[in-house]
């Protein structure tokens, strides 16, 4: 054996202190709270939206926030496994979801095929503020998610920076969806995914210098 | 193979609660196993500091391997991880011709290195990419030196180094 490693070793062994094992459990549970409470913010804020639980809430409204929610569970997963890496992980789900949401845009750009003035659709007086929102609404399930990621060893750190801006800002995003009425193909197809589109690009450029270790 | 996965996975289990003897082992066996994984996959000068290296991320981050979890899959992470590192920061003509490794063929132990190995990363980066980054970053030849080799000019070279190891980095995680 090479001198230097053994005396190496013997050093980090001497060095060792007990160390707990980061957990997939607990690291959702801090994800939980972290949506939990900005969830609980934006009922106490802007208030969450009446017609909810009044049967008032359109098939689209649902679906697109379903759709949200289920990018952002697929997103979470994703970077919570990236913290405790192995040769055999996969991250396929946030691409599968990505590509099922970014149908939502898409038909709303269809859905402007014809119309006489579709600039005035998309220039939403209400669609900037939403966009604003659901980004503040991101900012806590991404400290949590950065966080963890800074613990953990993610050795793929374009990707964990991706998925970290695409599940928080998703999960920010549905979030908001609970206090916004408007229920339009355009406003929730381009202004509720946008904030997803966002927090993709800065995640994968800006993180990836911060992941790395 | 088995037997010695299961090994590894309980020493690591007792070095995260703190068993510095079990950790000695662990380390010990981690190091022969690092030095055949990195056997003739960078140049032959660099491998102890590569090792060395892979060794203190694994001591830095041990809290990260899951004790439900396969040992080796996890350090092969890492070590893939160092290597891609490695491939981008290390630039040096090899001192050496290179020596037939030490993997034994047709061993169980041999098909799981085969497995977790750097040959799989760099076996998903087109055929150009993987011949130059093997050539400069391993091998040692100069940029010229492959640019000859390969009837491509310098800057064509750079660029599929640039790009294969972008690629690379993305692909630790990866079995296949």
């Amino acid at each position: 054996m090479d001198r230097s490693t053994q005396t190496l070793i013997e050093e980090m062994a001497d060095d060792l202190q007990p160390v707990r094992a980061l957990r997939f459990r607990t690291g959702l549970l801090w994800l939980l709270a972290a949506v939990g409470l900005t969830v609980l913010g934006i009922a106490l804020l802007p208030g969450l939206w009446e017609g909810l639980w009044q049967g008032q809430a359109s098939a689209l409204f649902l679906t697109t926030n379903g759709l949200l929610l289920i990018l952002g569970c697929a997103a979470v997963s994703s970077v919570l496994r990236m913290a405790t890496p192995r040769v055999g992980n996969r991250h396929d789900g946030p691409r599968w979801a990505s590509l099922m949401v970014a149908v939502l845009p898409v038909a709303a750009v269809l859905s402007l095929v014809g119309h006489e003035h579709p600039l005035g659709e998309i220039a939403d007086p209400h669609g900037l503020q939403c966009f604003g929102a659901a980004m503040l609404a991101s900012l806590l399930s991404a400290a949590v998610l950065f966080y963890w990621l800074r613990r953990g060893a993610p050795v793929a750190p374009r990707t964990a920076g991706l998925h970290l801006g695409i599940a928080a800002t998703a999960l920010g995003s549905a979030a908001y969806g609970l206090a916004c009425p408007m229920d339009g193909p355009v406003h929730l197809g381009l202004w509720h995914v946008a904030p997803v589109l966002a927090g993709a690009l800065l995640g994968r450029y800006l993180l990836p210098p911060l992941l790395r270790w | 193979m088995i037997a010695e996965e299961e090994t590894l996975a309980e020493l690591m289990r007792l070095a995260q609660g703190g068993d510095r003897q079990a950790y000695t082992a662990l380390l010990t066996e981690s190091q022969r196993w690092l030095e055949r994984f990195f056997n003739r996959r960078c140049a032959p000068g660099n491998r102890d500091d590569l090792v060395q290296e892979v060794l203190i991320a694994v001591h830095n981050k041990r809290a990260t391997y899951d004790p439900a979890r396969p040992y080796l899959p996890w350090l092969a992470a890492i070590a893939r991880y160092r290597w891609v590192d490695h491939l981008r920061t290390v630039y040096r003509k090899a001192e050496q011709d290179l020596t037939d490794g030490d993997i034994p063929a047709g061993s169980e132990e041999g098909a799981m290195l085969a497995r977790l190995s750097l040959d799989r990363m760099l076996a998903q980066l087109p055929e150009p990419q993987a011949r130059v980054i093997a050539w400069v970053k391993i091998e040692g030849l100069s940029i010229r030196e492959a640019a000859a080799r390969s009837g491509q000019s310098e800057s064509a070279v750079k660029v599929s180094i640039h790009r294969g190891l972008k690629r690379l980095s993305a692909l630790p995680e990866k079995a296949e």
